[in-house]
């Protein structure tokens, strides 16, 4: 039987989506006797020049996790595109921008000036500053330039398939695995590797009634959460009502409110409003001057309500198009 | 104890001894409620609270159980303060009201449905709602329990808070949906003139003129009218920002002037902090407004058009 032919690469990302991977134990090893690795930099020595010298679509299924933050990630997309017959936006920088995304709250030479300037650990009396390109005995060296704003993959290149999470958990990551090998993913690009409805759907915790609203947001490191109760009634903020089921609850579990990563349920155009548009309907008051202050208990607004989506939002669209000041 | 127990058999006694009944007595007629109540005006000429106090008083209940005044009173309160003889009205209205559901009468207004294949029972919408309508119940799906919310036809007042909060998109009602609002947001092409999309509340206007300004403004300054404006959803501001609009105008009620009572306050929370993360975002010039205009401020919307259309600079696509 001929053997697919898999690719699965990180582009802008913490390498999480990487080891979410190697969680698979086992199956991990039957699943690559079955399929053929074309290109896979963190676990095999590949090198660029192998995927270019591939025929297009010569890849069955690329598995490309990571926003698109530079412009190697950039290359590497549209190689991976060209070379690929299936790519799969894996894991929320992909999918959404994820963590990474939140750069576009500034810009690159604000990444910079905070990473190599202004950190309160850093010795910055060095005043070292990568170059693109550095003279060494050997030559010149280049580092890739960084994107002035983070993109998802979607945004670079057409997608078939998108798998969210941060990261996708190993459970459904072993059920898509199974569907490439039985060649049994389905006919139409979308969403694959989660369930149905959204996080609020599976969660066992007890919900609100009429008589619970709030009156002051609290950050989860401010309370102690009952671990059988609603965060939203306990005042801590929860994407859970705006995020897609599948992930099996490890945050919720571990008694932390849902961060958003599995994205936005079907419906949804734009998670961070939508959960707004939620969460603002909770609030209690009848005092238009107490409106300010139970806001301000939401400390970063967009860092809250956007974590994993900023970069595939509305918000981030107007940003970067007509309200670009 | 059940308070209804030892009740008497005629209707108005039965309305005495509810909440707030014990004011039904005071009420000399004076029709101060019905001047004020914004029912009367905008909706329902029937709508009339004095007419239905007397009918109360004359033991008259299947009228009473019959008539719009008590099932269209949103208890937004505005009679409270007018009435010389500080009956809380809404309250003796509501007891009518719940005295007619426990005889088996029903809403004649259009109320929200529950779409169990989308609801996640996150309970959002019970928490949100200011007539305590929706609430969650258990039920065994394919061999396992899921929990739902439901909505109680007798108590919702179709103000569309919940469709915005919900979600999951499983609340709607004709009218208020969320296709039908989003598909009113057109796609503006060319930026001749400042464009502006103005969501504006069922309720804040109250005088004719105000309505008829809204009217004046040729495209694309286009109004979309919403039943609240707790039932705005920021998304549908961003849609309208991203299809082009220079701006967008939320208009509600004045604080303590809500028709249903919690929704200009949610409305503000909403556009405050959308205002607040575009400010984030470095999105400058304010594109997304809300204002909340009083009972007494007649012409008031014009201006706040005005200002919005002269303070915003031409936007090219790029």
């Amino acid at each position: 039987m001929k053997k697919n032919k898999v690719a699965f690469y990180w582009a802008g990302s913490c390498g999480g989506c990487e080891i979410t991977i190697t969680e698979l134990g086992m199956n991990l090893i039957d699943f690559a006797d079955q399929v053929e690795i074309l290109f896979w930099p963190a676990i095999l020595d590949f090198k660029y020049s192998d995927v270019k010298a591939l025929q297009d679509q010569e890849i069955d299924i690329c598995f490309f996790n990571g926003a698109i933050c530079n412009q190697e990630n950039e290359q590497l997309a549209l190689l991976l595109r060209k070379k690929s017959n299936k790519l799969v936006a894996f894991g929320a920088c992909s999918n959404n921008g994820g963590i990474p995304g939140l750069v576009n709250l500034c810009d690159a030479e604000a990444i910079i000036q905070r990473v190599y300037y202004t950190t309160p650990s850093l010795d910055e009396t060095r005043g070292t500053r990568p170059q693109q390109i550095t003279r060494v005995p050997e030559g010149e060296i280049e580092i890739p330039a960084l994107c002035n704003r983070v993109r998802t993959l979607a945004q670079v290149v057409p997608v078939d398939y998108f798998m969210p999470g941060c990261p996708p958990v190993a459970d459904q990551v072993w059920k898509v695995l199974q569907l490439v090998l039985a060649g049994d993913l389905p006919e139409n690009s979308g969403v694959i590797g989660v369930d149905e409805k959204t996080t609020c759907d599976v969660c066992p915790r007890k919900k609100g009634n009429n008589d619970v609203r709030i009156k002051e947001f609290k950050r989860p490191h401010e309370v102690l959460m009952d671990p059988d109760v609603c965060f939203l009634v306990q005042g801590v903020i929860c994407c859970g009502p705006v995020t897609r089921a599948g992930c099996g609850l490890p945050c919720l579990n571990a008694n932390m409110p849902c961060r958003g990563c599995y994205g936005a349920p079907e419906g949804v155009v734009d998670q961070g409003a939508k959960l707004l548009s939620a969460i603002a309907a909770i609030i209690d008051t009848d005092n238009p001057d107490q409106i300010n202050q139970i806001l301000d208990s939401i400390v970063d607004p967009v860092g809250t309500f956007y974590r994993f989506s900023l970069a595939d939002s509305i918000l981030n669209e107007l940003k970067y198009t007509r309200f670009n000041s | 104890m059940n308070p209804h127990n030892e009740l008497p058999n005629r209707f108005s006694d039965k309305v005495r001894a509810m909440p707030g009944g014990e004011n039904l007595d005071a009420c000399y007629a004076c029709g101060t409620c019905v001047s004020k109540c914004m029912i009367q005006q905008k909706v329902e000429a029937e709508f009339n609270p004095r007419r239905l106090l007397k009918m109360v008083m004359l033991d008259k209940q299947t009228e009473a159980f019959q008539d719009p005044t008590t099932w269209m009173c949103s208890r937004c309160d505005l009679c409270y303060p007018a009435c010389p003889q500080q009956i809380h009205i809404s309250e003796l209205i509501h007891s009518v009201k719940q005295l007619a559901v426990e005889a088996g009468y029903s809403s004649s207004l259009d109320v929200v449905n529950v779409d169990e294949g989308l609801c996640s029972g996150c309970g959002i919408c019970v928490m949100a709602c200011p007539y305590e309508a929706p609430s969650l119940f258990e039920k065994g799906v394919n061999g396992s329990t899921d929990r739902f919310a439901m909505v109680d036809g007798t108590r919702c007042m179709g103000c569309g808070i919940c469709v915005a909060a919900c979600p999951a998109g499983a609340i709607a009602r004709d009218g208020v949906s969320n296709q039908e609002i989003t598909s009113q947001i057109k796609t503006i092409s060319s930026n001749s003139a400042p464009s502006l999309a103005i969501f504006v509340c069922d309720w804040c206007l109250r005088a004719e003129s105000d309505l008829s300004i809204l009217e004046s403004y040729p495209d694309p300054v286009n109004v979309i009218h919403i039943p609240c404006s707790g039932r705005i959803d920021p998304q549908m501001a961003l849609l309208a920002l991203g299809r082009g609009y220079d701006g967008v105008l939320v208009c509600g009620c004045k604080p303590g002037e809500c028709h249903y009572v919690r929704g200009t306050m949610i409305g503000s929370c909403k556009m405050e902090m959308l205002g607040r993360m575009n400010g984030q975002m470095d999105i400058t010039g304010q594109p997304v407004r809300f204002v909340q205009i009083g009972t007494q401020e007649r012409g008031r919307i014009r201006e706040e058009i005005d200002a919005m259309l002269n303070s915003m600079p031409l936007r090219k696509e790029s």
